[in-house]
């Protein structure tokens, strides 16, 4: 039976009529065309999946849709502003920490979750907050580095 | 040559699309009326197929094909044609596909799959390449020596080899005469998936008149697919429609047909519906293809000064139940088994086994993992035991310019004992360091590589200057993930002399885009890269003709760069676009270059008759070398810092490059100390990113990418290759670093935490 739903993603409201086990990760991609959103492991050992709920990192391949109806959903497509990208996205590009590009989102969600709470993170700390992001390409270095360079560029914009 | 894009690091041409999740993968691709598959597989490794009813599966719901090996008996095979797109007669591996389903949902077509019913007669199955080798173990292919293959390969009939193979140069028993200490040692190299974070994905799309099917795939190699197919199904190349998407991620495991063969099967069935087929991460790990096991041998002959005389390798490597490119990788794996190294006797004998395993195939490296594992190890055993420096006997040996190759090719070898020294410096190679501190112990290794790329290979691309100077670039070099689109617009837009961003690469589409040979053997810079410097060359020069025309002036005394076309006298000034302008005015038009590459006729790759193959129009080089620390109390161990010098020729981007190191040294580190398929039977019980690890952000060392650049002769702008090379010596170097550490010697990957204490107990037994 499909129950209809309304859900906040990237400041817009969506009603939907859906089933109840659908997969946050399922409502994203095949509802709603926001493929930005990447399905890899489906057991969330992998990251790629990653979206933000209230501002903290997801899986949504192991988040039942209804479960996080009326909440603020944050996917990859909502963070630049029309053409200026969000200054993590900006880092990335930058400073060379995309390669194939699948785990991008995932990581730079996990990222965005820890620089909203932390404007000065440690290396440490980066590689904590994201080591739930695998990435097969990059080898890691040039992500934390990008999420290092968005902390500055975020903490100067915010104090300037 | 002055340069304004070539040697810098500019920001990925893709960049953009892939931060704001715009990228479209091949996951990604929705069509009108689209079905969506789900298959079948075996339960078992090896059984004949008595029987399939599908009768209640096609009455599910929504369900609109059922098909099975019966429906579609066809079998494909880049190398040797052995595989069928679903099994007919038996099955050979566990989770081999059996039938497949296309329904309106995902959910109908899984429902429809549980209710198809098999009857099987189980057979004996072989899971060791060794035994499968072995008289009297269980065939897994009756009729082998029927299969169609390429005359490279030699097949033994009545047998699980698929391939054998056996070279030698010089004279081994005189060579081994002469030396002073023979070394014989034994190695074991395991499989391991590429796990690419994008599945195997295909959408394919019978055309309703019946003529062509259409793929969508992230496939490496969109034309040896296509002709792949075309030749299974007895169809023209034209008929086999490929369009590439990007990819999330190949590492060679896209270097095959896997879901596109399902997808093809369930689409000539589904009266012009498209049929997505996506695999699961159990899918990919469990029936797509992994890195080929090896178990190595290697006799060598070595004077006390740490010269070499002769060395003799034996190979048997598993094939899996399908061959892939197992054969090829069997054949030019074992070709560089002696290493960098100048051997005057060199002999090997390399054998391809089927076994009752998923299929095995190229994996980043291409043969080079396996056999720069054994060689490696074994150079540290001998200066060991000889007591030389590792760094000494590498040196003491290495090719020289001018040198011969084991098939008379004249090597180049520039750049390598650069790679060499300045990765051991960089480690501190030599120096006093502390050891240990309490249960934690340090050591240092180092380890060296060769890889050549397939040669002779053809590249060839167009380049469209539009009507308003922007730049098309028409290449079925697919972004894998490594740059490619990036790096080949920096050479066109040197080559031509344009603005970076007026250049645009669409991905690779074979009604449109010409022949490449594939993003493999880390040729693409290379290759692709000297087919656009030819094609830019020539479109520059259409240009200058053109605005010549147009100015007036002597198109010798024009420039074009950055898309200014400036005259040397008048030192007058006009854009491109404004060029194109008043040539073409309102009715439009096309600058149309094209290029081809092939080093088919190059003087470098000339050899001795009829062994050609085994050289290289460019060598790679690469040291890399390792920190490590044990902790003797839990046998873990923590790779601190590696050190990787690779000659890259010349680096089109340095930033891509490193990015190619280092995403290798951690591949490495993941293949060398985590990764391991654990097997029941022949079924994989460790089939998800749960239990099967891969390293993550935590398990990275302090990497330090160096660049060596030698300027290769015939390379567009000097430029060789990276891709692969950065791979094979993290394994070789880890272990030496613990050989120096701990004085235990691991000749067997992975080397796991578990193995590693109980070697320790076995030398230190508890109290």
């Amino acid at each position: 039976m499909k129950e209809i739903a309304t859900f906040m993603v990237n400041e817009k409201h969506y009603e939907l009529a859906i089933e109840p086990h659908m997969l946050l990760v399922e409502v994203l991609r095949d509802e709603l065309g926001l493929t930005g959103t990447k399905h890899s492991c489906g057991i969330g050992s992998c990251g790629a999946c990653t979206v933000l709920i209230d501002g903290r990192p997801v899986l949504s391949c192991l988040t039942l849709a209804l479960t996080v109806r009326g909440k603020d959903i944050t996917t990859i497509e909502g963070l630049a502003q029309g053409t200026t990208l969000h200054p993590i996205q900006k880092a990335f590009v930058e400073h060379g920490a995309i390669q194939c590009g699948y785990c991008t989102p995932g990581m730079i969600l996990s990222a965005k979750a820890l620089l909203d709470k932390n404007l000065n993170p440690t290396d440490k700390e980066v590689k904590h907050a994201l080591s739930g992001n695998l990435c097969r390409c990059t080898g890691y270095v040039k992500i934390i580095d990008a999420v290092l360079a968005a902390a500055e560029a975020m903490s100067k914009e915010a104090h300037p | 040559m002055k340069t304004n894009y070539v040697g810098k690091s500019v920001p990925r041409v893709d960049a953009l699309e892939k931060v704001t999740g715009q990228a479209i993968y091949c996951v990604d691709v929705e069509l009108p009326g689209m079905l969506y598959g789900a298959v079948l597989r075996s339960p078992l490794a090896h059984a004949r197929i008595i029987e399939i009813d599908k009768s209640a599966a096609t009455r599910v719901p929504g369900v609109k094909a059922v098909v099975t090996g019966n429906d579609f008996p066809y079998t494909f095979g880049h190398m040797v044609k052995d595989q069928p797109f679903l099994a007919m007669d038996k099955v050979r591996y566990v989770n081999e596909p059996l039938a497949a389903v296309a329904a309106d949902t995902e959910a109908a077509a899984q429902e429809a799959v549980e209710k198809i019913q098999v009857k099987y007669e189980e057979l004996p199955a072989v899971f060791d390449p060794r035994k499968a080798a072995a008289t009297g173990a269980p065939i897994i292919h009756e009729n082998l020596e029927r299969y169609d293959h390429s005359s490279m390969y030699k097949i033994v009939p009545g047998t699980n080899v698929c391939t054998h193979m056996t070279y030698s140069r010089g004279d081994v028993d005189k060579g081994l005469s002469e030396a002073d200490e023979i070394f014989q040692n034994e190695f074991y190299i395991h499989p391991v998936a590429h796990t690419p974070m994008e599945t195997h994905a295909a959408v394919v799309q019978h055309d309703p008149s019946g003529r062509v099917f259409t793929v969508w795939s992230s496939t490496d190699a969109p034309y040896q697919r296509a002709k792949d197919l075309a030749n299974a199904l007895g169809l023209s190349f034209n008929q086999v429609h490929f369009l590439s998407t990007y990819s999330g991620g190949g590492f060679g495991g896209k270097g095959a047909i896997v879901a596109e063969g399902i997808g093809v099967a369930l689409a000539r069935f589904t009266k012009g519906r498209p049929v997505k087929v996506v695999f699961s991460r159990q899918e990919e790990l469990t029936a797509s293809q992994v890195r080929l096991e090896a178990f190595l041998k290697l006799k060598t002959g070595v004077k006390k000064d740490g010269t070499l005389t002769a060395r003799v390798a034996e190979i048997t490597w598993d094939n899996g139940a399908y061959s892939s490119k197992g054969p090829e990788v069997a054949r030019r794996g074992a070709m560089t088994i002696f290493g960098p190294y100048r051997t005057p006797h060199i002999r090997f004998v390399s054998q391809l086994v089927y076994t009752n395993k998923q299929p095995s195939g190229a994996y980043r490296g291409f043969g080079t993992n396996q056999v720069t594992w054994a060689c490696e190890a074994q150079m540290d055993i001998i200066a060991n035991k000889l007591g030389i420096n590792p760094v000494e006997i590498r040196l003491k040996n290495f090719y020289q310019d001018g040198d011969r190759y084991i098939n008379g090719q004249v090597m180049q070898a520039a750049g390598l004992r650069e790679t060499l020294e300045k990765a051991s410096q960089e480690i501190g190679w030599g120096e006093q360091y502390s050891r240990s501190t309490g249960a934690l112990v340090r050591g240092k290794g180092i380890a060296t590589t060769i890889k050549g790329t397939a040669t002779p290979t053809d590249s060839y691309c167009f380049i469209k200057v539009n009507f308003d100077g922007s730049i098309t670039v028409l290449t079925s070099s697919v972004e894998i993930g490594a740059g490619q689109k990036t790096v080949l617009a920096q050479i066109a837009a040197d080559s031509i002399g344009v603005p970076l961003d007026s250049i645009l690469i669409p991905n690779p589409d074979t009604h449109v885009t010409p022949f490449d040979f594939g993003v493999t053997s880390s040729r693409t810079t290379y290759h692709m890269g000297n087919a656009i410097r030819m094609a830019g060359q020539k479109v520059r020069k259409e240009i200058l003709e053109i605005a010549a025309d147009v100015l007036g002036a002597n198109p010798q005394r024009l420039l074009l760069c950055e898309g200014k076309i400036m005259d040397k006298d008048s030192e007058h000034e006009v854009s491109l676009k404004e060029i194109m302008t008043k040539k073409y005015g309102g009715k439009g038009g096309t600058i149309l270059g094209d290029g081809h590459y092939t080093p088919a006729r190059s003087s470098i790759i000339n050899a001795e008759h009829k062994i050609q193959w085994m050289g290289s129009i460019f060598w790679m080089w690469a040291t890399h070398a390792a920190e490590v620390e044990v902790d003797t109390e839990t046998g873990v161990v923590k790779v601190l810092r590696i050190a990787a010098a690779h000659d890259v020729g010349r680096a089109i981007n340095p930033m891509a490059c490193e990015q190619q190191i280092e995403g290798s040294v951690i591949m490495g580190i993941s293949n060398t100390l985590f990764e391991e398929f654990k097997m029941d039977r022949g079924r994989i019980m460790n089939d998800t990113f749960a239990d099967y690890k891969v390293a993550s952000m935590l398990d990275l060392p302090v990497i330090v990418p160096i660049i060596v650049e030698s300027h290769h002769s015939e390379g567009p702008f000097g430029a060789k290759g990276i891709g692969e090379p950065a791979l094979s010596p993290t394994a070789p170097a880890i272990a030496n670093a613990i050989f120096d550490a701990l004085g235990i010697r691991f000749n067997e990957l992975p080397i796991t935490r578990e193995k590693v204490l109980s070697a320790l107990r076995e030398r230190d037994p508890v109290q």
